[in-house]
């Protein structure tokens, strides 16, 4: 009787719980969505009427558009590079006891702790002194830094994984490495580059303070485009902007899970 | 010519040897059988055979030339990993036919030979199915036809049964026996299961901390071991360390006196249970009393432990249904003298 009543109490708190965490989570993004509906010329969190003028405002607005499209780029670009680099850091650190093999992975998972105040304020001053900064490859320099440890932290865990059975089972076949690499390891391991780039992606796609210190004159991420539009501006625009990456997330993530599916069939 | 000879091979891990000085001939179509306890070296004597695992001293041949230095994707070796290490990301016929890729048989070649290899484990039906789809038994058989395919010189097979229950290991390990008898390749087999080795083998390499305990056939092992210890790892037996007396008689304890074929001096002899046989009456030759210690029911034979004047001896024998003697039951047994072996030194 009374164990039935905690039992009931657990229960409904546990829902209470559950549905607060989900509201939170989501509310963010829906509120930025339904703003962006608005018909009027402030952000207000419940908008009154429906119109996709700011939809046609932010396709029309040259700096969120040529700021979507340097975020794209640079995110792309660095996600592809990073990937390359941080697999063949796990590899490194996963497969081979090498002298300074531990300092090695500190340093490279280190931007993981290190404050990215911190982190810029460094950047900065190191691409003053190379002679790099206000420069374009010195941000894509600084975006591959924060992205590497992400990846070398899921490919080292991937690889941990991989049985290396497998690899000496293919050797055993007459496979030469390079073959064994590319149909054995590369192959088992996607589902783990899949994870890696992810994280690549949205770290970079989303930085707004390493972003700042090492900002490019005339190329601005769409990040601190936003971010600075909206300290002198309250317009809808933002709202639409943000809305077109949600959106644009979404289907990635969709296009990334029906890909990881199919995998798993074979 | 042998188609695998080890040479002195040696593998020290820093200051320990996982395998020492360990010389070995397989001939061809021969199923020789690496035998021993856990850690004794037997995988990595393999592993230095597929290649994976470089000697520190001594050399490997293959067909009669030295590979000790070649990479394993240049040896002519088929492996049956423990694990089996199937490619989960490759149908059967996909894993079977990895190996023709890689040697550039063209595809008509290829499909032929996976059909073939199906055929040999009788798993058609299953070609394209996932290993994660197939039972252990039916892994491991796919892990043989992938490393058959190949036609190597020599199979490597690392503890094949160790993954599956006990009532399948008995049939599998005799259905791959006629296998591989039939297609007659030559193979090493590890395992550290002895009934597996005495009833798989042709010959037997006993290990024991690295080194090579004995080689022989299976009635060899079992009937004249070379040392103790191979002695007390192959089947049950009784030993005892006693003396041999100027008429060849040897003696142990108060009681114990059988006939040997030695010279006088300190000896340990060795009987297996089946030459001790209960009798009716007590004081015939070689006929001694014994106090029962142990008896374990195993289906149609019974296993006693004895105590015969403090000397333990160790006893197999047929009862009629519920005939078999208590603990502490006093009987009276005969040894046979042809049972008798001296191990030697
Ligand atoms: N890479 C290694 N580094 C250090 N020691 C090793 C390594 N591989 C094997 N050894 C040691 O070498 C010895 C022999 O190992 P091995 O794997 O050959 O034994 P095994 O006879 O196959 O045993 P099991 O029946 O348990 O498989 C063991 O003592 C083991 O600890
Ligand atoms: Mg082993």
């Amino acid at each position: 009787m009374n164990s039935d009543l905690i039992d009931t109490v657990l229960g409904v708190a546990g829902l209470a719980v559950r549905f607060t965490v989900y509201v939170m989570l989501i509310s963010p993004a829906g509120i930025v969505v339904l703003a962006s509906f608005t018909r009027e010329d402030t952000l207000s969190f419940l908008p009154s009427g429906f119109s996709l003028r700011w939809y046609e405002a932010a396709f029309s607005s040259s700096p969120f558009m040529s700021a979507l499209w340097t975020s794209s780029q640079l995110a792309i670009v660095a996600t592809i590079v990073v990937l390359i680099l941080g697999t063949a850091a796990a590899f490194a650190i996963a497969r081979y006891r090498f002298k300074g093999s531990s300092l090695f992975q500190s340093l490279v998972l280190s931007p993981l702790i290190v404050p990215i105040v911190v982190l810029g304020l460094g950047l900065l001053q190191f691409l003053a002194w190379v002679g790099l900064s206000n420069s374009f490859v010195g941000l894509f320099v600084g975006h591959l830094v924060i992205m590497l440890p992400y990846v070398v932290r899921t490919m080292i865990g991937g690889l941990l994984v991989l049985n290396r059975a497998l690899e000496e089972a293919a050797m055993n076949l007459r496979a030469r490495p390079f073959r064994v690499f590319r149909r054995i390891t590369l192959p088992l391991l996607a589902p783990s580059l899949i994870t890696a780039g992810v994280f690549a992606f949205v770290t970079s796609f989303g930085n707004v303070t390493l972003s700042s210190f090492l900002a490019v004159t005339g190329t601005v991420t769409l990040p601190v485009q936003i971010f600075t539009y909206v300290e002198y501006s309250y317009e809808p625009i933002v709202a639409a902007v943000s809305s077109i990456v949600i959106a644009v997330t979404i289907v990635v993530i969709l296009i990334i899970e029906r890909v990881i599916g199919v995998d798993k069939l074979f | 010519m042998s188609v695998v000879s080890l040479k002195n091979i040696s593998k020290m891990y820093g200051a320990t040897a996982a395998v020492e000085s360990v010389s070995l001939d397989v001939e061809k179509g021969e199923l020789l059988c690496l035998l021993g306890p856990s850690g004794c070296g037997k995988t990595t004597t393999l592993r230095m055979v597929a290649g994976f695992v470089k000697p520190t001293s001594g050399t490997v041949e293959i067909e009669g030339k030295e590979v000790t230095d070649l990479a394993p994707y240049r040896r002519d070796t088929g492996m049956v990993f423990q694990s089996y290490a199937l490619f989960p990301h490759m149908t059967v016929a996909q894993n079977i036919a990895f190996g023709l890729e890689n040697l550039g048989k063209p595809p008509k070649l290829r499909e032929q030979r996976v059909q073939e290899m199906l055929e040999l484990i009788e798993l058609a039906h299953l070609s394209r199915r996932y290993p994660a789809e197939l039972s252990g038994g039916q892994q491991q058989r796919v892990a043989l036809a992938r490393a058959l395919a190949m036609n190597p010189a020599v199979l490597l097979l690392d503890e094949p049964f160790s993954n599956l229950d006990a009532q399948l290991r008995v049939r599998l390990r005799e259905d791959l026996r006629s296998l591989l008898k039939r297609i007659q390749i030559t193979t090493l087999f590890v395992t550290h299961d002895q009934e597996e080795a005495l009833m798989f083998a042709d010959r037997i390499m006993v290990m024991r901390n690295g080194g090579v305990e004995q080689v022989g056939t299976p009635s060899e092992i079992y009937e004249t071991p070379a040392t103790r210890f191979v002695a007390e790892f192959i089947g049950w037996c009784s030993i005892f360390d006693g003396m041999v007396n100027g008429q060849g008689e040897f003696s142990v304890g108060d009681s114990i006196r059988l006939p040997v074929d030695a010279g006088p001096g300190p000896a340990t002899v060795i009987v297996r249970p089946e030459h001790v046989k209960p009798v009716e009456i007590p004081g015939q030759a070689h006929a001694f009393e014994a106090r029962v210690t142990s008896s374990n029911y195993h289906g149609s034979l019974c296993r006693l432990r004895l105590d015969v004047s403090g000397q333990e001896v160790l006893m197999e024998a047929h009862y009629p249904h519920g005939r078999a003697p208590k603990v502490n039951e006093r009987i009276a047994i005969s040894i046979n003298s042809k049972g008798v072996r001296r191990l030697p030194g």
